[in-house]
């Protein structure tokens, strides 16, 4: 509003004056704000044919919004959604395409009516406005203080230590109030990420039996050569989420594979395999997503998630994608019922890093 | 040896052969014990071959196959591996789906159009059972008809043990190096069930004792029930999953965004 943003040189006019039209008050009102109109022209003669035309098409336009959405609405009530096998004969089948056409319908309709409307029916015109460089004035800037500092005079808190104390105690409490809810999520996990179902706490002491999904327990001669399964602590509620770390993959090595796995083995996976079978854990240690795609030949196991590789017969060392450590070993023998079982838990803490993990 | 047995008197020379062959007999003993009660890692079932269809399979074998896996299917070094003991169900699964005979060597045997009719496959198979057995699809096992099978036990068993690679649309996908797991829509019953029981390629092996044949069954049954039920809309974009799903919005839906504001800003 500074007075040499005004461009042109337009003449300031008499607001008040009853006889200025509505035109001139627009054009008064940019003026003021530095803006100035160099071109107005209505698109077509008020009430002319070719206005009508574009009219209807707006209004075509926008009833077919109206037309979608219902459409929409009945669909979402009526339409049958539940699951039917079937084909394309079968209405469930088309649910949700129904609701997509239906919405893609009212949405695209609205878009294009308020697009005609802009580009159609609106007059055209041409303005400019001059650019504004830098700061404020110095007198504007030098007012605007002066008013901030008089408020804060005002309220006075500096002269006032009782209130400012007051406030103090009555605000920092609030704030912590509103903390509280995330405080609950902050909890110490003390040894759990150190220790999965196959822990001999959670069996009264003895080492853990493998176990299916199903609860039935595994033998060696349950995996044939260059198979694999998924494997579980035979413990209460092993293969429930309550045990979510504890999923292992038990490997079948072919004779060679499973020599070269005990030469390769680390000092800490030494003496982990039973004959050729191998385990490891299903965690991926890059995020955690159940590596499981296991190459028989190659003896590659693949993370689906982000493309990690583990080298089996090597330690399920990370060979590709963004995982950085080995898979956990799980150190196998089999009982004398025949039974497979992991004679102690795993050696190091399986899945993705954390902060503590380097520290036991 | 010889020599100095020789040099001993008969009578100890008796005495040890007599030593060697009650310890054979015991060894015998056990391992018979052991083959009647330990439940056996493939059907040793007699498969029916004959000596004809034998001579008929080494006849194929010696003409079509014998570059790459040796004169005996003994394998020959970097063309194909010995055959010696995969069996007939490995041999009617990669002839029948026409992954055997090899095009080349590459990183995957594909899919393609068979070379033999399923007659002159079971011939070969016949040959190679001959040369050292295998596993086999067990004789009681129906295939063609699966109405009695358990559709929600094998989707239980077909996520647990199969999804991670083909996918949970059985639409397949990928592994590494340039390998994948093949889509599971073009395969018969009868090649699903000799996949899971030989583990072709880089496929694990299911074995009979690690999934019954009637979880294989239902575990087919699942996979023929979902490839028969239309998905959503009808376009399933080849059933691999989220992936083919997003990539399909992003060039179709972000490239139909873009020409549209690029028009609406090019009118004005």
């Amino acid at each position: 509003m500074s007075k040499e943003a005004t461009p042109g040189d337009a003449e300031p006019i008499d607001v008040m004056d009853p006889k200025t039209t509505q035109y001139e008050l627009v054009k008064e009102a940019l003026r003021r704000d530095g803006i100035e109109i160099l071109h107005y022209e209505p698109r077509y003669e008020p009430g002319s044919k070719e206005e009508k035309r574009v009219e209807r098409t707006i209004a075509f336009f926008f009833a077919l919004t109206g037309l979608g959405a219902l459409g929409f609405i009945v669909t979402y009530i009526w339409w049958p959604y539940e699951y039917e096998f079937g084909g394309a004969d079968v209405m469930s089948k088309w649910y949700t395409p129904m609701l997509g056409l239906c919405l893609g319908v009212a949405l695209a309709g609205l878009g294009l009516g308020v697009l005609t409307w802009a580009k159609k029916l609106l007059p055209k015109e041409e303005m400019i406005q001059e650019r504004h460089d830098g700061a404020s004035e110095p007198e504007d800037r030098k007012l605007a203080g002066a008013v901030l500092a008089g408020v804060g005079g005002d309220i006075g808190i500096h002269r006032r230590p009782l209130l400012k104390r007051a406030l103090l105690f009555g605000a920092a409490p609030l704030g912590l109030a509103a903390l509280m809810p995330i405080g609950g999520l902050i909890k110490d996990p003390k040894n759990d990420l150190f220790e999965t179902g196959f822990n001999k706490k959670f069996n009264n002491g003895k080492p853990v039996r493998l176990m299916r999904e199903d609860g039935t327990l595994v033998r060696p001669e349950d995996v044939s050569v260059g198979g694999q399964i998924t494997v579980f602590p035979a413990i209460p509620g092993g293969a429930s989420l309550k045990h979510a770390d504890s999923p292992t993959l038990l490997i079948h090595l072919r004779e060679a594979d499973a020599e070269e796995a005990r030469k390769n083995a680390y000092v800490m996976n030494q003496g982990s395999q039973w004959q050729n079978f191998i385990a490891y854990s299903k965690i991926c240690t890059h995020v955690g997503c159940p590596a499981s795609l296991y190459e028989q030949q190659t003896n590659r196991l693949l993370c689906p998630c982000h493309q990690s590789q583990f080298h089996i017969t090597d330690n399920a060392k990370p060979i590709f994608g963004p995982a950085t450590r080995s898979l956990p070993q799980l150190p196998l023998d089999v009982d004398e019922e025949g039974y497979l079982y992991a004679t102690e838990d795993y050696k190091v803490a399986i899945g993705p890093a954390f902060w503590e993990r380097e520290k036991k | 040896m010889t020599v100095a047995a020789t040099s001993r008197p008969p009578r100890r020379r008796f005495r040890r052969l007599g030593k060697v062959l009650r310890f054979i007999a015991a060894l015998s003993l056990v391992g018979a014990i052991y083959t009647a009660f330990a439940p056996g890692i493939y059907a040793d079932e007699p498969k029916g071959f004959t000596a004809e269809d034998i001579a008929k399979g080494k006849a194929i074998f010696d003409q079509s196959c014998i570059t790459c896996h040796g004169n005996n299917a003994q394998g020959v070094d970097d063309r194909g591996p010995s055959l010696i003991g995969v069996g007939p169900a490995a041999v009617e699964f990669q002839v029948n789906t026409g992954r055997m005979p090899m095009a080349r060597q590459e990183a995957q045997a594909e899919r393609k159009t068979p070379m033999f009719t399923p007659e002159e496959a079971y011939f070969l198979a016949a040959y190679i059972d001959s040369l050292g057995g295998g596993p086999a699809v067990p004789k009681g096992v129906d295939l063609n008809d699966l109405s009695n099978a358990d559709v929600a036990t094998g989707g239980t068993l077909f996520r647990v043990n199969c999804s991670s690679c083909h996918a949970f649309s059985t639409g397949g996908g990928a592994l590494s190096s340039g390998k994948y797991a093949p889509s599971l829509f073009p395969a018969t019953p009868t090649e699903i069930y000799q996949a899971m029981l030989t583990g072709p390629q880089n496929m694990p092996v299911f074995a009979d004792n690690q999934l019954t044949p009637e979880q294989k069954r239902d575990l087919i049954a699942y996979i023929k029930y979902i490839q028969n039920d239309q998905a959503q809309g009808g376009w399933d974009l080849g059933a691999f999953g989220p992936s083919t799903e997003g990539l399909a919005i992003f060039l179709v839906g972000i490239v139909a965004l873009a020409v549209a504001t690029l028009w609406i800003a090019g009118k004005s």
